[in-house]
């Protein structure tokens, strides 16, 4: 592998270090502003500091104590829970059925399933505010948590299918072949083999929906409001300094969801 | 019996199939079509949807010259962004794919999929810290003596850009790794062991190869940049001309549903058709390359 590696690095010398430090620097331009937020988070001055000049957790205690913060919080939980089941058995049964069947026109249903990922969002939250508030669902968790799913299912068709492509397929026919039906061999024999992959597209739902707000931004009413779209609305109107504490909450559970992908399927294949 | 046999004689997957497709059926299909429905209705002076239809909603649309240009606008920093995330994309990805080290690797993944998890006005949010008055951009330049007082970085399409860049520039590198990774380290080596410098081997066989990723990459950052509006409704502020403000102020604030529709559907149609002739062009750059 190592000399493979040098192969491709070219002439090396002076353009491989060229091509270290230009690399270098893509990274910190992605890392350093999530950095700056999580630091700045444990400053207790009014505006974000950085590098903090002192430690406190006077933001935290303040997003605890705070009623709102906490029914966002609540009202964001309530649609994980709904929306990472109904994404995942969507996203799998989905990804299934794209891996096996084998017809013309299957590149364009597979197009059709992901194509959530490249509407504008724009689009998809208006077109869902029109449908929801004609049955009545505008506003709802309900609506809130068909608008996530919409999201989500991309990302969770995707990872499934990566490890749909890896897993043997012989496996699957010899259990038909010794008699087994369809169904009991997707149960017994496709499902324990995939659930790495599954296990990281309910993690994917989870955090998409989680952190969801150009769609939600359409379906929310007084009494749904989404931790994201609280965000939105305190930048957007006024500055508390609160959403730093907020955010540093969110990037920690980001790093937890990755940690939790790295164990069961790894970083690299996930995407 | 074969296992495409057995695949194909069996209805089981298409029993998969049914629940993902009522799904999408109806909360993307039906709300697409109804959505093209209400753009063809009238209103009345007070926005009161009409009885009527006619394409009333679209000729307003194109006889303005801040709709046309807001659409004009959109597509151009989409492109930008689009251009500048594969840009930035190439180091990122030879980085990611020449590091040797599983520990470093691993770190560079997760630099690379954490703003994915992040959410997006989280992220927004960490640019408008970076680039405030008192925020660390104006901070650093102000003790380097670059400049005696703070610039105004924000409420400007600059710096819609730059955290549009930061924000997407993850689903540029992923796609350009995988096809980076995919190159077999023999061709390289073959090309400069047939006399051709890095550089040429660079521009006539590595960067050939990787277009399908750069392309792939390419089009989800122009498809996701075309259609927010969070990010630069917030650093951008209300007046930035983009089409996806527009639309999120008519559908929202001025309660204009059918105008709303109406814009949607254009976006919707313009970004689609861009999509597909660059997806288009990049399956005929892989039939070049690879010749198939």
């Amino acid at each position: 592998m190592a000399t493979d590696n040098d192969t491709l690095r070219g002439a090396g010398g002076p353009w491989r270090w060229a091509g270290v430090g230009a690399g270098a620097l893509v990274y910190l331009f992605l890392l350093l502003p999530v950095l700056v937020i999580f630091l700045s988070a444990f400053s207790p001055e009014a505006y974000p500091q950085f590098p903090p000049q002192s430690f406190s957790l006077r933001w935290f205690r303040a997003f605890v104590d705070n009623g709102a913060w906490l029914r966002a919080l609540q009202v964001s939980a309530w649609l994980l829970l709904v929306v990472t089941p109904l994404t995942t058995i969507l996203g799998t049964t989905a990804a299934y059925a794209l891996a096996r069947l084998d017809f013309r026109g299957r590149e364009l249903l597979q197009a059709f399933v992901l194509s959530p990922l490249i509407i504008p969002q724009v689009v998809l939250g208006i077109a869902l505010l029109y449908v929801l508030t004609a049955a009545g669902l505008a506003g709802s968790m309900i609506g809130l948590a068909i608008g996530h799913t919409l999201v989500a299912l991309p990302y969770a068709v995707r990872t499934v299918s990566v490890s749909l492509a890896s897993m043997d397929r012989r496996l699957e026919a010899a259990s038909m072949n010794l008699g087994a039906t369809p169904a009991y061999t997707f149960r017994r024999v496709t499902l324990p083999l995939i659930r790495p992959g599954i296990v990281a597209g309910a993690v994917f739902a989870a955090v998409t929906s989680f952190g969801e707000v150009s769609v939600s931004l359409f379906l929310t009413a007084p009494g749904t409001v989404t931790m994201p779209v609280r965000i939105f609305t305190y930048i957007d109107q006024t500055f508390d300094p609160v959403v730093n504490a907020v955010s540093a909450v969110f990037i920690v559970l980001a790093v937890a969801a990755l940690v939790l992908i790295e164990r069961t399927i790894g970083l690299t294949k996930a995407m | 019996m074969s296992r495409a046999a057995i695949a194909g004689r069996s209805w089981f997957p298409w029993l998969m199939l049914t629940p993902g497709m009522l799904f999408l059926i109806a909360f993307l299909v039906a709300p697409g079509l109804l959505l093209a429905a209400l753009s063809l209705r009238d209103v009345d002076g007070m926005l009161m949807l009409l009885p009527t239809y006619s394409f009333s909603q679209y000729i307003k649309v194109f006889t303005s010259a801040g709709y046309l240009g807001a659409l004009g606008t959109t597509l151009w920093v989409a492109a930008l962004t689009a251009l500048l995330c594969v840009l930035l994309a190439w180091p990122a990805a030879w980085l990611l794919v020449n590091t040797r080290s599983r520990a470093w690797r691993t770190v560079l993944y997760v630099i690379l999929i954490s703003p994915l998890l992040t959410s997006v006005v989280i992220r927004t949010f960490a640019w408008i810290v970076l680039l405030a008055q008192n925020g660390l951009v104006n901070d650093v330049l102000r003790k380097l003596g670059v400049i005696d007082s703070p610039l105004a970085l924000l409420w400007n399409m600059k710096a819609v850009i730059v955290a549009y860049v930061q924000v997407m520039l993850p689903f540029a590198v992923l796609p350009l790794a995988t096809s980076l990774g995919e190159i077999p380290p023999a061709l390289p080596r073959a090309s400069q062991s047939l006399g051709a410098g890095a550089r040429h081997t660079f521009f006539h066989v590595l960067l050939p190869l990787t277009v399908p990723g750069m392309m792939s990459g390419a089009i989800i950052v122009f498809a996701l940049a075309a259609g927010s509006y969070v990010t630069p409704l917030l650093i951008g502020g209300r007046l930035q001309p983009l089409l996806p403000i527009n639309i999120y102020q008519q559908a929202l604030q001025i309660a204009d549903l059918p105008l709303a529709a109406a814009l949607s559907l254009t976006l919707l149609a313009v970004t689609a058709l861009i999509a597909a002739v660059m997806s288009r062009l990049q399956k005929q750059w892989e039939r070049r390359v690879y010749g198939h």
